[in-house]
Order: structure tokens, then sequence, then C-alpha cells
């Protein structure tokens, strides 16, 4: 199924949270600041209801996303309130995929796991909580994963100020 | 017949003890089996049969840093990964020597600026006997490395400290 296809098919199994889409775009001739939109296209989701989401796109047969290929988040910029969290799906047996974008505003980062569904999400957001400070309500076990246990801040934040020292060892 | 067979009388060799020492050390520094990144793909090559650091008596890695001499630092230090080379090097019995190969362990290499995790050469965690400069060096940079260390250990005294000019 091509985009279109898996965007109509969401729409008619209701899907929960489902907001919109986000089509890339060429660069629009009138305005010369305007670069359009590379890239794939997106389905826009409510960060609430993510989740339900996900079960939607794995359980329901046309769609049958078997497969979580990466979730992760994006800071767009420091003057923006908002994190990205964005999914990536992909069906073996029907040969497709979906990308998932989620706009979280960074006032209140957090949002519900979703390792009840995709239990390859786990680390994924082990390491999103880590670098951005996004908390995954009802995570299993929410370490962090690449960082030190003690570590301070999070480093993928446009906002991120970097360490004097740690343990001991300058960082300057 | 050899040419030199009964040439000489029973005799009695003199050297210094320094040097006997120097010798002795320098002939077996044995590495310990220990890569970080990159790095250590050019310091496995040079164990290989190609590069050969055997041939300086330097070829046997060993999985316990309480049989090694030498910590080749081969790749990027991490902080968490820090205090880890830290323990290792305490582990080790003297007299040991630690060579920084490539830039990230000599200075922090490409993660300079933006590395928020990585130490900023491994000098700040152990002492350093050499560096290497590459990212990654030749096999043949680290091989000068170690010719370079043999050399240092070759003016080190066991018995009176080196005369430090001023």
């Amino acid at each position: 199924m091509d985009f279109q296809g898996i965007h109509d098919r969401l729409r008619a199994c209701n899907a929960p949270g489902l907001l919109g889409i986000d089509l890339p775009r060429g660069p629009d001739p009138k305005d010369k600041k305007d670069k359009g939109r590379a890239g794939d296209p997106f389905v826009l989701v409510e960060p609430s209801k993510l989740a339900s989401f996900l079960t939607v796109c794995r359980d329901d047969e046309r769609l049958s996303f078997e497969m979580l290929i990466d979730l992760s988040a994006v800071d767009p910029a420091k003057e923006d309130p908002n994190f990205w969290v964005v999914v990536s799906l992909l069906s073996v047996q029907r040969k497709h995929r979906l990308q998932i974008k989620c706009v979280l505003p960074k006032s209140q980062a957090s949002l519900p796991s979703t390792v009840p569904v995709y239990r390859a999400s786990q680390w994924h957001e082990r390491e999103c909580a880590e670098m951005f400070g996004i908390r995954f309500e009802g995570h299993p076990d929410p370490r962090n994963i690449l960082l030190p246990d003690d570590w301070v801040g999070h480093p993928m934040r446009k906002d991120y100020e970097f360490p004097k020292e740690y343990h001991g060892i300058s960082c300057e | 017949m050899a040419l030199l067979e009964n040439a000489f009388e029973e005799n009695a060799l003199t050297t210094r003890v320094d040097w006997l020492i120097n010798w002795a050390r320098l002939s077996s520094i044995w590495p310990m089996t220990f890569g970080l990144a990159c790095c250590a793909i050019e310091m496995m090559a040079v164990g290989a049969a190609h590069h050969d650091i055997d041939r300086f008596g330097a070829g046997a890695f060993r999985a316990s840093p309480r049989q090694a001499d030498l910590m080749i630092v081969a790749g990027t230090v991490n902080f968490k990964m820090a205090e880890r080379v830290k323990r290792l090097y305490d582990q080790m019995p003297s007299p040991k020597y630690v060579m920084a190969m490539g830039a990230c362990a000599t200075g922090g290499g490409p993660y300079f600026k933006y590395g928020y995790t990585v130490v900023k050469g491994v000098d700040r965690v152990v002492p350093v006997d050499v560096y290497i400069a590459g990212c990654p060096p030749r096999p043949e940079a680290l091989l000068e490395g170690l010719i370079k260390l043999q050399e240092k250990i070759r003016n080190s005294s066991v018995i009176r400290r080196p005369a430090r000019t001023a």
C-alpha cells in the first residue's frame, strides 16, 4: 500500500489520535525564503494516544505493521516550544512503511510508553528519555541506557549546556 | 668448525645493571588486550603477520591487566569508560607504560568540540608515555610509537633518577 492507501485505511479504522498528514512539497515560487519540505510523508498523531494508535497499526490485518523500526525525537530549534517524537513502522508482510510524528510540548514532555505494543521500543524510549528528557509513562525499565546514571542534563536538547567536569575529569 | 670456537678462554661478561634491566624490560613489553574503537582494528593489524609486533617482543597481548606492562589506549575514551580505564591502569603492576593511540585518545579528536561525553585526552585520567598521531594511525605509526617507548625505557634508570635539564 502507498501512503495514501495507508492513510485511508487508518481513517477507515478510526485510528485513535490521528490528526492529519504532513506531506513533502517543493518550494513555493512566490515566497523566496520558502525551501519546501523534503523527506517522507508523515501522519500526525496526538502524543497521548500514540500507544493506542500503534495498536491499531499492528493489529489491523490490512496494515499489519509487525515491526517498529525506530522511535526517536527531534528538538527542532531552541525557540521552538515543541519536540517531535518520530516513529517508523515497517510491514514485512505487506511491504510498506509508515512514518508517524507526534508534536509534544517541551513544557510537558511526557507520553504513554509504547512498550506494551512493540517491545522493540524499550531501548529506543530509554535513549529518547535520557537524550531529550521526555518521560515515557509506564516504561518497565526507565534507567539510562548510554549515559552514566548520574549524568546531569539532556545532551540532544538545543539548550543543553556542556558539563564543566565529570567525576573530577575536566571537560574544558 | 666454527670461527670463534675455542678462540676465547673462560670469561665473564660485564655490563651495567641499568642496561641489563632496561634491555629485559624493553624487549618484552606485553600489551593489554584492550581496544575501544576503530584504532583497535589497526592495533589488531599490528598484531597480525604482515606488520608483526612480535618482532619487537611486544606481541603477547595479555588478557589480564595484572600480566601486562603496556596499555595501548586505542580509541575514544568517554567518561563512562574513563573510570574503567583508570581502574585497569591501577591493576597493572609497575613498571607500566601507557600509549595514547590516535586523535581521540590524544586529545578528544573529532569529538573535541561537541562530544559531550568524550574525555579530551586520556592523559586527564592516566599518565601517558607516548602519543601517536593519526585517525586512526597506520600500523607503522603504532610500531614507531613502540620504538619510541623502547627508547624511553632504554634511557631510564633504576638506580638513579634521570638527569633533568632545567
